[in-house]
């Protein structure tokens, strides 16, 4: 099995009648917390400064968000 | 005649406030599901007590931060005075 990835991916179903250009694949990023459960104690952690930046203090829930689509254009 | 410039120092202590505040925050929320994680309200208390000293600092630049005895008051009564919070 490959490794594991927060980013999710399915396959659009595309009409022969579609007037733009289809979308072979979309994808979707799924948050970190959809995976652990229940937070087990002292996970590895940011510093203070840094936390305020990601926004979380917890490094498993760092969840930058990036476009999928973004390369695309 | 011009506001009061906050100095350097300032915003440097007023940014590590701001980041200890957030600890505080995400520990206080984590440890609402963990009551008895020792380690986490060690460090609750810790950052606790640097937050406390930061305060101390931050308030001789900026004067009082919080009201209702929270914070102590300069004089003349300073609390509504320029720079607010969102004008820093």
């Amino acid at each position: 099995m490959d490794s594991f990835t927060v980013r999710k991916h399915y396959y659009p179903y595309v009409s022969p009648f579609d007037p733009c250009r289809p979308m072979q694949v979309k994808q979707y990023v799924t948050p970190p917390n959809l995976y652990i459960n229940y937070q087990p104690p002292n996970l590895p952690q940011f510093t203070p400064r840094e936390a305020l930046r990601a926004g979380t203090l917890w490094k498993a829930f760092y969840d930058p968000y990036v476009s999928p689509y973004k390369q695309r254009e | 005649m011009a506001q009061k410039q906050l100095p350097k120092e300032f915003y440097k202590s007023m940014e590590e406030l701001q980041a200890v505040d957030f600890v505080i925050l995400e520990l206080t929320l984590y440890l609402d599901t963990h009551p008895n994680d020792e380690q986490a309200i060690q460090q609750f208390n810790h950052m606790t007590q640097v937050k406390q000293h930061l305060m101390y600092q931050v308030e001789q630049y900026y004067g009082p931060l919080q009201q209702f005895g929270n914070s102590y008051s300069g004089s003349p009564w300073n609390w509504k005075d320029a720079p607010w919070p969102w004008q820093i």
